[in-house]
Formats: C-alpha cells, structure tokens, sequence
C-alpha cells in the first residue's frame, strides 16, 4: 500500500495538515493550562513547531520522487513559456521536424539496406568461400562443382554449409508460358537461413534422399503465390510443371524472403559428385572458430583438390578467402556510398536545425534573463536554472521529433520510390520500426541538449545585480548573446553552404552524365531478351536456327525500321574474352569485349561506321571469321598501323567458357579462334556511362550459340506500339517461348542514371532545406538585432542618417555575417571533400560552376532574409524609435 | 552534566538520532506528535531542542521504512490526534540501531576523554 502515497498526495498532505493542526490545538491547549493568555498561547505553539508550511512541503517531497516532481514542473512551465512566444516557437519546432525528420527517414533506410537488410538468421554470420587468383584479384570464382562442394561440407571448421544454384526453367501447363527462376537449395537450406513459411512447409533435409535424389516439390516465394495462384491457400499440393516436371507446391515464403529470387521458388537440390551445374556455398563457422582457421583448412582442400583437377583452378595461384555476406551484397557498391553520404548530409541538416533554435533559444533566454536573475536571487541554484532551461529546450526538441516522425514517415516513401532497387537486397524493408523510432527520440534528446546548452550556461552565468537593475534589457547577457548568435549564424551558413556545394556537385555530374556522348542513338529502339531453354535448343544448329527465323521476321514487321540481334544488354553487355593480335607479341592486358551481332547491329543502334565496312548479311549468315571493332579496341595496335584486315584471335571462341553454365554457350564445331577485322566502329559507352568505351570486338552471332539473345528493333513510330507484334512472332516461331519484358534502349539507359539521380535528389533536397534553415537563421538573428538596436538607430536618424543609411548598415551587418559563413562553408567543402573522396561526385570539388551557383544562390536567400528586417529598421520612426526602451 | 551548557543542541541533531530518539520513545506505547516531541524534549533535559514540527518529517519517513504505523485516535483532552506505535520491524531497528550507537558512543568517548583531563 506504500506505494499508493505516490497517488494519493492530496489526501495525505490534507492529513498532515489536520495532524499539525492537532499539535497546535494541543500545545495551546497545554499552554493556556501554564496560564498564558490565549493570543499568546496560540503564538507560543506556532514558535514551537516552526513553520508549518515547510513541514508539509518536506513530507510533500518524501511523497515524490524528488526529480521527477520537479522535471514535470519544469515540463508544464516549459510548455507555458513556449506557448507565450508562438512565432519563435513554430519555427523552432519547423526547423527542429525538419532536421530530425530527416535523420530519421535517412536511418531507417540506413538501418533498412546497411544494418538489417536480411531476415535470415544471424546474417552477419554467415560466410561464403571464394578463390582468387593469386596474380589478377579480378579474376576468381564463388561457386564450387558438386564434387567440391561435397568436400567443403566436411570441413570440420565449419558448423553448417548449405549450397544454392539458380537456374531458369520453362514453366508451362495450362497458362501463358513463363521463365521461371527455380533456385535449387540443399536440403538443409531453410534450417540454415532460419526463416519460416507463412504456408505449408520449407523444403527439409529429408527431401534429399540418401542417393542425392530430391523430391519433386517447389517452395513459392510469395511473389510467385500471388501471380501463379492469386496466394490462394489452395495453391498447396498443386503440381507446377518446370521444364516438363511437376513439382508439387509444397509451401509459401513470406513477402519478405527472398534467396536469390523474389518471384521463382525453391527446389531441393539434386546432389550427386557428377551434377552439371556448380553450386553457390555459404558456410556457418563453428562456434570459437575465427574467420582466419575457415580460410586455412579451405585453402587447404583447395590446394589438394586443384592436384586432382587442375583445370578448375587458376594456373597462376590462388588465395582463398571467406567473405562475410553482409558486405558481399550490401556493403559494397554506390548504395552504401550514397548513403554514407546521405547519413552525414542529414547530419548536417542536424545542425543547422540545431544551431537555429539555439539561436532563438538565445533570444528567448535574453527577453527573459530578468525573470531568471529574479529566480536566482530568490535562491535558484545555477544548477536547477540550467536544468530547466535544458528541460524547456528537451520539450521543444521532443516535440519537434515528434514532428519529425510524421515528415519522416513522409520522406522515407518518397526515398524508396526514389530508390534504384537494384542496388538494394530485394528483401530489404524501408520503414520506421522501434528501432528508428527509438533513434529519433535519441537524436531528439541529444538535439535538446546540445542546443540548450548555449543559452543555458549563458543564463546561469549571468551578472545578477547588473541584470535586475538594468530592467529587463538584460545588458549583461547583450554582448555575450550577440557574440554567440552571430557565430551560430556562421557556423549555420557554413553548413549549409556545405551541404549546397554536395549537391550542386552532383547536379553537375548528373547532367554530364545526361550530355554524355553516348556514340549510339537510344531512341526509337525496343530490346526484348529471349532466353531458350538449353534443353529444348541442345544444339548449336536448333539455337541459330531460331535466333536467324526471330530475325528476319522481326525486320519484315511493318513499322520497323532495321532489326538487329546481338547479346545482353546490347551496347552494355556481352562476355569479355582474352585475345591476342596476330604477328604481335601478347601482351599482359584486359580482356576485351566481345559482341556477337548481325549485319544490321550498327544501322539499327545508329552507331557510325568510321572506315573499312560493315559486316553483310551473307557473312553473318555463314558465320564467315569477320570481325568489326570499335575505335578503342583499334588502339590496341600500335599507332600507324592500320588494323583493317588484319586479324585477332579471341579465346572466347576457341573454348567456350564452362564456368558456371556449362552447354549454355556453343561455338560452331568448326569455328576458327581467328578473325579478321572489316571495318571500324565509333566508340559506344560500354563500360557505364562515366567510364571512356572499353575495346571491343563484334563477330557475326553466328559463330557462337548462346541461349540468350537480345533482339534489337529500330522502329519508326513509338516503340511500344510495336511490343504485341514482335511478341506474336516469337509465339508463332515456338508457343512455349517465354520472352522476357521488352524495354526500350532509353530505359536501359535511365538504369544507369538512376543512382545519380537518387543521389542528386536527395542531396538538393537537404542542401535545399539546409539553405532555408540557414535562411531563417539570417533573418531571425538580424531582425532581433533591430528590435536590440532601435534606439540606436533613432539616434542615428536624428542626428542626420537616411533611411538607406540605415538600411545599408543592416544590410552590412548581415552581409558581413553571410560572407564569413560562405568563406568556411567553402573552404569546409574543399577540406572535406579531400577527406571524402567519394565516387559519388563525378567533378572535382573546384568546379567553378558548382561553386559559382552555390555562392550566388546562398546570396539570393540571404539578401532576401536581411532585407526584410533591414527594411524594418529603415522604417522606423527616429521619435518612437529614441523613445524605445 | 550538561546542565551547565543551556545552549540547545538545535540543528545540530542528526537524522539518525532523532529516528532513533522517536523509536525509543514509543517503546512504552503509542503515542502522537505532540506527546513524542515533548517527551524526546524533557528526556534529553532540553539539550535536545528541535522545532517539533520538525519531527513530523522524522515520524513520516519512518512510517513509510514501515518502523512505526498509525491510526487517529483522541487525544487525552478529547482532541482528534493521530498516533504512532512501534512495528517488530521498528522493535528490531531500534535494539540494532541502539546497540550500533553505544558502540559508537563508546568509540567516541575513548577518543575524546584524554582531551578532557
């Protein structure tokens, strides 16, 4: 029951009052008996308790948890004193939103794609093995041969090890026939990733038999429920039929599972020494086992088996090495440098925030420095005066973080739209969780603190006598405040400048990139990708066959302009391949690109012939060893000599690669590895789009036959329109022919503009909101400083200044702030950007222009928020000004 | 004795003691504020002289260590008081408490008496 005093405070303190009543009634009572007159008595009693009051103020406090009483007192006057200055109090709570608002959206996608972007199990612990060669760290392989892999798994280093293998099979029956990715797992996968299906179960060891022969059943990922079975639950014991086989379903993943696909499913892995396809493995350490002890006994098993089969392993050496899974997927790449640094953007943001409501918080503390002095002369301690007013600024802060929550809930969907979704894990979730919510009120916290501080400890330290006396002009706090405010204002325009020169950087290596001179024309082109089942097409002769059929009636199609085939990604894509250059030395070099096209590849991309000629039709259709080459790959012979006609031999052709997909790559049997060069391209980007066009090599498609193929179609209206068509003669050619999406080469090319542009964006987005804090920064320090300085200005008027002298000395007091701000912010952005390096900045840090802009708009904002103080102050009235207080 | 020192020891009391001091007083029986800040006063022969509204604080902290409890009662002119009496809790604090302030007394005592002579 004790602990109902906390409760029930009122009635206890109405009991104390009546106890000490008592007493007095008592000792009076007594002292009357001693023969004092009443009055007396009653005097007499009152002297001997002492004050009463304080007596029930002290039980009042044993009641309380003394700390909390008295922070929920300075919560209520907090709010009052806020709610008193409406103005100043929405802007702080303004910048305040806006400033933890975006700290907050940028850590939920920090914390989404960098801190737990997986729903595995422990995924920080989960390693995957890999070879390198010993001599080109590029050059290596991840994925084992089952035979390997059977090795791997009894290494005693490790506590689990499963493999993966994806592949893409035919998925017909009794709907439109579709690729359909099917990952192959080990029995033991779902054990090892730790997730749970939302329907029926995963695929257990079990389904594995002793022999290696895996059940016929497919786990759905939930993308796959939905399409194929609407994610009905019935969708459980219903067979799919892949590559001819039914699979019965035999459970659902949830939406956020994702292991190597999002929209196929999982197969258990048929597992025997002789399986054609490599396997993906991942391994779990043995507790107490280091990273370290895994890599030795792997190099060892590697070292023993490349005795065995030399061939799959490099010639020259090789290293091997665990990589964490984590930084495999996430933690390389521009996403995590861009978001790197988008976390210190909004840090910055931060801090202009912060450094705006210090300001305000300053010129509150000012008006009121007399109410405090007062406190403090009534007993205040320094300590308890600056615990409130850290208190007051801790509710202003809580309050715009609450703010900032909404503006980020706001402002992380629009990062995810913004967000290229390639370079994110697809299982990665973008939202404000606990966790966040929990870093916002951190931040929060720490935002009231840090911008309380200043004006706090200028409050306790005030001169008391000198403030009293000064009625309430607060002459003690003056010099010291203007001091403070005017660097907070510095330090706020640095920032931001800061934050300006980020953007504008990336602007200006964004639209770079937009004038990039591509060497082909992107426009009016349609590319659909066609992947034939190795199986169905098993020989070279069935895969050109089809291939030259798409062809030929793609080109008849009216509205079609010039039809090409080439490989992936067209000017993107394509193997890469050793070479050598007849009747010269080899030389220790890159490989060079190879693309495999038809006679019209240059007509249909608008890529310029530059000498010697084309390939013909007749050529391509014999598969005659010809080759074009691009003007790089020209260099590659020594200067003067001209390389038409001259011959290169690529290895590529020699021996298709094995790797990974085996019989999915087939040279023609009688293919020579040499071929002579016709004619010379112009230099296409092919090596994205900020990087000069790697050399490359174009043979007629002929010579190899891969399962995928890209077909390219010039047409003359919109490409769209045309989709339907070339879809119909693909399904006339084979019914059971998936083909994938057809895009158009222009949105091929906003892929490789799409994490520039979410670069760009954000960075004006917080550079922009960083100037308008900045902003209003300016203006609050510089109209406060009117108010402080109209008595001034009154006798400067009287004594003969006009109005534009007036408004030329607010306009210089501003100006003068503005610039010292524009100096460190640009000089910070120079340091800074030494410091940062970062890939994301495509032009070097001194670009004029960036900086011209950045000058010239920082200017623009503040002379827009000095004038209108300024203007005030010229305004003013010299009688009424003389008169101010 | 003392007698010679009128100055009252005001203030000067520990916290301890007084706790100490209200328990001992109760031991006899229960008894209300007025009765306690008296009987503590004449027992020290007013050495011992605190506000006596000072004791009220005393007499709540130990209500809420739950050494001692309360009730209303009337007072011995019919006057509506509030009582305190001793707890087992409070019996075995105060047999602690005193026996650690003898020791203490004593400790002090060897100390100071060569100063004395």
């Amino acid at each position: 029951m004790r602990w109902m005093r906390f409760l029930r405070r009122e009635q206890w303190d109405e009991e104390r009052a009546e106890e000490i009543d008592s007493y007095l009634a008592i000792e009076t009572a007594d002292n009357i008996a001693r023969g004092m007159p009443p009055e007396e008595a009653r005097r007499a009693a009152r002297r001997k308790f002492g004050n009463p009051t304080m007596v029930r103020e002290e039980i009042y406090r044993m009641n309380s948890v003394g700390f909390i009483e008295t922070l929920w007192q300075d919560f209520g006057y907090g709010l009052r004193v806020l709610r008193k200055s409406p103005m100043t109090t929405v802007v702080a709570l303004l910048s305040l939103a806006l400033g933890i608002g975006a700290t907050t959206a940028i850590f939920s996608v920090v914390y989404g794609v960098l801190i737990a972007p997986y729903p595995y199990a422990r995924p920080n612990e989960i390693w995957a093995p890999a070879i390198r060669s010993a001599t080109n760290p590029q050059q290596g392989r991840r994925d084992y041969h089952a035979s390997e892999y059977l090795e791997l798994e009894k290494l005693p280093a490790f506590a689990q090890v499963m493999a993966t293998s994806p592949e893409n099979q035919l998925l017909t029956g009794d709907r439109a026939p579709e690729d359909f990715t099917a990952v192959s797992v080990t029995g033991n996968a779902f054990q090892f990733l730790g997730v749970e299906p939302i329907l029926g179960r995963t695929i257990l060891p079990s389904d594995v038999n002793a022999s290696g022969q895996a059940e016929p059943v497919v786990v759905l990922s939930y993308g796959a429920w939905q399409r194929l079975f609407n994610g009905s639950a019935d969708a459980l014991g219903k067979a799919l039929l892949l590559d001819d086989k039914p699979q019965t379903v035999i459970g659902v993943m949830p939406p956020r599972f994702g292991w190597w696909t999002n929209a196929g499913g999982w197969l258990p892995m048929q597992m025997d020494r002789h399986r054609a396809r490599t396997v993906f493995p991942i391994v779990r350490l043995r507790p107490g086992v280091s990273k370290a002890v895994g890599e030795q006994q792997l190099q060892a098993l590697h070292l023993r088996l490349a005795k065995d089969t030399p061939a799959y392993y490099p010639k020259e050496g090789f290293i091997t090495f665990l990589s964490n899974y984590m930084d495999i997927t996430v933690a390389a790449g521009e996403m995590h440098a861009s978001l790197r640094l988008l976390f210190g953007a909004v840090g910055f943001l931060l801090l202009i925030a912060c450094a705006n409501v210090a300001n305000l918080q300053l010129a509150r503390a000012t008006a009121r420095a007399r109410e405090i002095s007062l406190r403090m002369s009534l007993g205040a301690g320094r300590a308890r005066v600056m615990r409130q007013l850290l208190t007051e600024s801790i509710v202003l802060s809580l309050t715009g973080g609450a703010l900032g929550v909404g503006f980020a809930v706001v402002l992380t969907r629009m990062i995810v739209a913004l967000m290229p979704e390639f370079y994110v894990p697809n299982e990665a979730r973008m939202t404000i969780n606990g966790w966040v919510l929990l870093f916002s009120l951190g931040v929060s916290v720490a935002t009231g603190i840090l911008f309380g501080l200043a004006p706090a400890l200028q409050c306790s330290r005030l001169d008391l006598v000198e403030t009293l006396k000064d009625a309430g002009k607060g002459s003690g706090v003056r010099a010291a405040t203007g001091k403070t405010r005017n660097l907070l204002v510095v330090a706020e325009v640095a920032l931001s400048v800061i934050l300006l020169v980020g953007a504008s950087l990336t602007i200006r290596g964004f639209v770079n990139l937009q004038r990039t001179e591509l060497g082909f024309q992107p426009e009016r082109v349609l590319m659909v990708g066609i992947q034939l089942p190795a199986k169905r097409y098993a020989t070279y002769e069935k895969r050109v066959a089809f291939a030259q059929n798409i062809l030929q009636r793609a080109a008849s199609l009216p509205g079609v302009q010039s039809a090409a085939i080439g490989n992936g990604g067209l000017p993107f894509g394509g193997p890469q391949s050793a070479y050598s250059l007849e009747g010269h030395p080899a030389a220790e070099s890159q490989p060079i690109r190879v693309g495999l096209i038809s006679a019209d590849y240059q007509r249909t991309l608008g890529i310029p012939l530059i000498s010697g000629r084309g390939l013909t039709e007749q050529e391509v259709a014999q598969g005659e060893p010809v080759a074009l080459i691009n003007r790089a790959a020209g260099k590659l012979w020594p200067a003067g000599e001209s390389p038409i006609g001259k011959r290169i031999g690529l290895e590529l052709l020699a021996k298709p690669p094995g790797g990974a997909l085996p019989a999915q790559r087939l040279a023609r049997s009688d293919a020579s590895s040499f071929v002579t060069v016709a004619g010379i391209l112009g230099d296409t980007k092919n090596d994205g789009l900020e990087k000069p066009s790697a050399p490359a090599v174009f043979v007629p498609y002929t010579l190899m036959a891969p399962t995928g193929r890209t077909l390219a179609v010039r047409t003359r209206g919109s490409p769209m329109l045309l989709l339907n068509a070339v879809r119909q003669q693909v399904r006339e050619v084979d019914k059971d022919q998936p083909i994938s999406r057809p895009i158009t080469l222009e949105e091929v090319l906003g892929f490789e503009t799409v994490q520039p542009r979410f670069n760009m964006a954000l960075l004006s987005f917080f550079g922009g909101l960083g100037l308008a804090l900045a902003a209003a920064g300016i203006f609050s320090v510089l109209n406060y400083s009117v108010v402080r300085r109209t008595h001034e200005i009154g006798i400067r008027m009287a004594m003969g200044a006009e109005r534009r002298d007036v408004l030329a000395l607010m306009l210089g007091t501003g100006a003068r702030l503005v610039m010292a701000g524009l100096a460190v912010g640009l000089a910070g952005s120079i340091v800074l950007a030494r410091f940062l390096r970062s890939e994301i900045f495509q032009v070097p840090v001194t670009d004029p222009v960036a900086l011209l802009g950045v000058a010239m708009l920082l200017s623009m904002a503040a002379l827009l928020a000095c004038l209108l103080p300024a203007r005030r102050a010229a305004g003013l009235d010299p009688m009424a000004a003389l008169r101010h207080e | 004795m003392p007698n010679q020192d009128k100055q009252p020891l005001a203030g000067e009391m520990l916290q301890g003691t007084l706790d100490l001091l209200i328990l001992q007083t109760l031991v006899p029986g229960a008894a209300h504020g007025h009765t306690i800040a008296h009987v503590i006063e004449h027992r020290s022969e007013e050495v011992l002289q605190v506000e006596h509204g000072s004791l009220y604080p005393a007499l709540h902290r130990l209500e809420n260590r739950g050494w001692i409890a309360s009730f209303w009662g009337t007072s011995e002119n019919n006057r509506k008081a509030r009582y305190y009496r001793l707890t087992a809790d409070g019996r075995k604090q105060l047999r602690e408490q005193t026996s650690r302030w003898d020791r203490l007394a004593q400790a002090v005592n060897r100390v100071l008496r060569p100063a004395e002579e």
